[in-house]
């Protein structure tokens, strides 16, 4: 079976296909099974390959293994976002677990129109049963040297504490999608929280985006970490709904980020619920925190 | 119903209603020289079962009365908004948090929301006297959009012309451009923005575009030929209320504002309210949802100014519907995978388009119809225009693709326009070219 590249050119087509997702069903199945043929593809038996995933999908996919790759990283200095997935394939089973390969290309989230650099990630992605929390296996082209990113970090880790307060700030960005040079820290920290949440709650056809903070209840800079509590507004693209999210994290240069949140879940269903078993079994930070 | 004791403001009043009493309290409280609202916050809160309603309404039985209900606690997952002294703010979240209520702060301060008003209201009477001092590069509020069409239509009469096409439902007015030179019941092109309140990209991209037709006619041979064969049909704020709404509640409202006896959630989605496959996959019938549907197709007046004037008019030729965010260009159907007839003209049409916006800055933009690029959506404007029989219908998504979303920076506004005006001139000659 053909294994389908996606086209790298600008502008690029959607599919002529049907989309993969929605509520509706799971993905387009073109052959049976795979089997051992499979280049490079499990070995497990009931994983059928979507000969055609819809660049949607497939850019959703890679989205979770990015937020997870800067929770991870925990570094507000070097935030990924995508750029483009430049290879991508989906597989999907009977059990409704869905796996993804990627290989994408990321920019920095704080850069500058003229100042692009485009870093490169391969990632697996695994959503067991739909649910959210995928598991992921993420590595990343080293865009800076470790020393540079530790410097900047701690950079805007010495800027943030000189911040009296951001308490009085209000929405950031404000309505013209303005952010003070000032306060940009405090967004790229709030991003930083915002990735690990975004990553717990994606699902197969869920996706998160950052709206703005809506709020700043807490921001300690005392002790040594940065204490941050505060509200951010989650904009969900399926449902198009807007998600208040309260986040309190603690973050220290070079440490892994400590993060505990809630989310005002607007209506019930499907979707499930961040305390809810996701698909990654292992997650160790967080409980104790 | 739900009363609160002491004289709160009742739950059911409507947002225009309670701004009344606010600027009221506020006249009182400034002849008055007392009262003071002055870190007073709105707070909601998500009730999860009846136990934790009944926490809320032992707060509205407190004497004396320490909190002030806007929306009284009814059914559990409906918000309660609630009205905070600053005296009381750190008893009440005590209170709430011990109890694990969970609240958002709506409004941080009523004393700035009622200082802005005021500012604007006095504002309002130094408004623009011409378009020259008005910035392309910013966003504009409701007032100031429409006194900038006012100075347009007067700087430009001899083409452009101001119709009133209805109105919204908190009874604004409903406003469309017509580009004419002439001729009678042309064959047109409709383009709106604004339907989603909150996607001010497109707003700012409508006025733009307004200006770049008139200030093109007569010197670039491409507008020049269309406006002599086609009227334009520009309708920048296709969703008035919830635009004043953006500005004074809450940046990221994205329905209408209709509100329904007995329903508790405010505003339709007015790109699920159009009559074609209405109610399907893609919608929803839950009031309290963004992609709430309405009772019926058409049943919010936005909607139907807009399917009275095009059907009326009756020689509508090309519809272009401008959201964001996700830089797409997109054609029928929504509510289905089905391919329309012409769905190979219009994948290379869109392709053509796509290809004239990538030539200006750069920016890439998927393309393809609705269904398969974005997702399922039903009762959706351009699928009503297509079964209307208007076979040029597109839906585009500006910038950006989530970084900023909904909250675009006004320093991106002009290239936004610039190059979806490209797109769009690319679909608007090709209509003129293939007549039907």
């Amino acid at each position: 079976m053909q294994l389908r590249r996606q086209p790298l050119s600008a502008p690029r087509p959607g599919d002529t296909r049907p989309a993969a997702q929605r509520l509706a069903g799971p993905l387009l199945l073109l052959l049976a099974l795979q089997g051992a043929g499979a280049s490079g593809g499990p070995e497990d038996s009931g994983w059928l390959q979507d000969a055609e995933p819809s660049s949607r999908l497939l850019s959703q996919a890679a989205r979770a293994a990015l937020h997870f790759f800067n929770f991870r990283a925990a570094s507000p200095s070097a935030l990924q976002v995508l750029e483009n997935v430049l290879d991508g394939r989906a597989w999907v089973n009977q059990k409704k677990e869905y796996k993804f390969d990627l290989v994408f290309t990321t920019e920095f989230y704080s850069t500058e129109e003229d100042e692009k650099r485009l870093g490169q990630c391969s990632a697996q992605v695994f959503f067991r049963n739909e649910k959210p929390r995928p598991a992921v296996n993420v590595t990343c082209s080293q865009l800076i040297k470790k020393e540079r990113r530790q410097e900047e970090d701690y950079h805007l880790y010495k800027l943030m504490k000189q911040l009296k307060s951001p308490l009085n700030a209000v929405s950031i960005p404000d309505s013209h999608g303005y952010i003070a040079p000032s306060l940009r820290p405090v967004w790229d920290l709030a991003f930083l929280g915002s990735s690990y949440v975004m990553w717990q709650k994606t699902t197969p056809f869920l996706q998160y985006y950052m709206s703005q903070i809506s709020s700043v209840k807490q921001w300690k800079t005392n002790d040594d970490a940065i204490d941050f509590d505060y509200t951010v507004l989650l904009h969900e693209f399926s449902t198009q709904e807007i998600i208040p999210c309260r986040i309190h994290l603690v973050w220290y240069p070079s440490k892994p980020l400590k993060v505990k949140y809630h989310c005002q879940e607007r209506q019930t269903p499907e979707e499930a619920s961040g305390t809810e078993d996701g698909s990654a079994m292992a997650l160790t930070e967080l409980s104790n925190f | 119903m739900q009363s609160s004791p002491g004289g709160g403001v009742a739950p059911r009043l409507s947002p225009v209603g309670r701004r009344i009493l606010l600027a009221c309290s506020f006249i009182l409280a400034a002849a008055l020289g007392q009262m003071n609202f002055t870190g007073d916050q709105v707070l909601r809160i998500l009730a999860k079962n009846e136990k934790q309603l009944s926490l809320l309404r032992d707060l509205e039985g407190l004497k004396p009365q320490k909190v002030d209900f806007w929306r009284g606690p009814a059914r559990p997952s409906l918000p309660v908004d609630m009205r905070v002294p600053f005296s009381e703010l750190k008893d009440i979240k005590a209170y709430l948090e011990s109890h694990g209520l969970a609240y958002n702060v709506m409004i941080k301060d009523i004393q700035v929301l009622l200082d802005e008003e005021r500012e604007a209201m006095a504002k309002s009477r130094r408004l623009e006297r011409s378009t020259s001092s008005f910035s392309y590069s910013s966003y504009h509020t409701l007032e100031e959009i429409y006194t900038w069409i006012d100075n347009f239509v007067t700087e430009h009469s001899d083409i452009v012309s101001k119709l009133q096409i209805g109105h919204s439902f908190e009874n604004r007015s409903i406003l469309v451009l017509k580009f004419s030179t002439g001729g009678s019941r042309r064959p047109a092109i409709w383009i709106d923005s604004g339907i989603h309140s909150r996607e001010w990209i497109t707003h700012a991209t409508g006025i733009w575009i307004a200006r770049k037709i008139v200030s093109e006619y007569g010197k670039d041979r491409v507008v020049t030929d269309v406006l002599n064969a086609m009227d334009i049909f520009l309708e920048i704020v296709s969703n008035p209320d919830g635009f004043a709404y953006t500005h004074s509640m809450n940046r990221l409202w994205r329905k209408n504002k209709s509100s329904r006896p007995g329903i508790f959630c405010i505003g339709v989605d007015l790109n699920r309210n159009w009559k074609s496959g209405f109610g399907g996959n893609g919608s929803n019938n839950n009031p309290c949802s963004e992609t709430y549907h309405g009772p019926s197709p058409q049943s919010e007046p936005e909607v139907a100014a807009v399917v009275d004037f095009i059907m009326s008019h009756g020689n509508v030729k090309a519809l272009i519907s401008i959201h964001s965010y996700s830089q797409m260009l997109m054609y029928p159907y929504g509510h289905s995978l089905e391919p329309v007839s012409n769905q190979e003209e219009l994948y290379h049409l869109a392709k053509d388009a796509v290809q004239a916006l990538y030539e200006v800055h750069g920016i890439e933009y998927i393309y393809g119809s609705i269904s398969t690029t974005l997702y399922v959506a039903s009762g959706i404007t351009v699928d009503w225009a297509y079964d209307s029989g208007i076979k040029y219908s597109f839906s585009f998504e500006l910038r950006d693709t989530g970084r900023y979303g909904f909250l675009l920076p006004a320093a991106q506004i002009i290239p936004t326009a610039q190059e979806t005006w490209m797109a769009i001139q690319t679909i608007m000659v090709h209509t003129l070219h293939h007549p039907y």
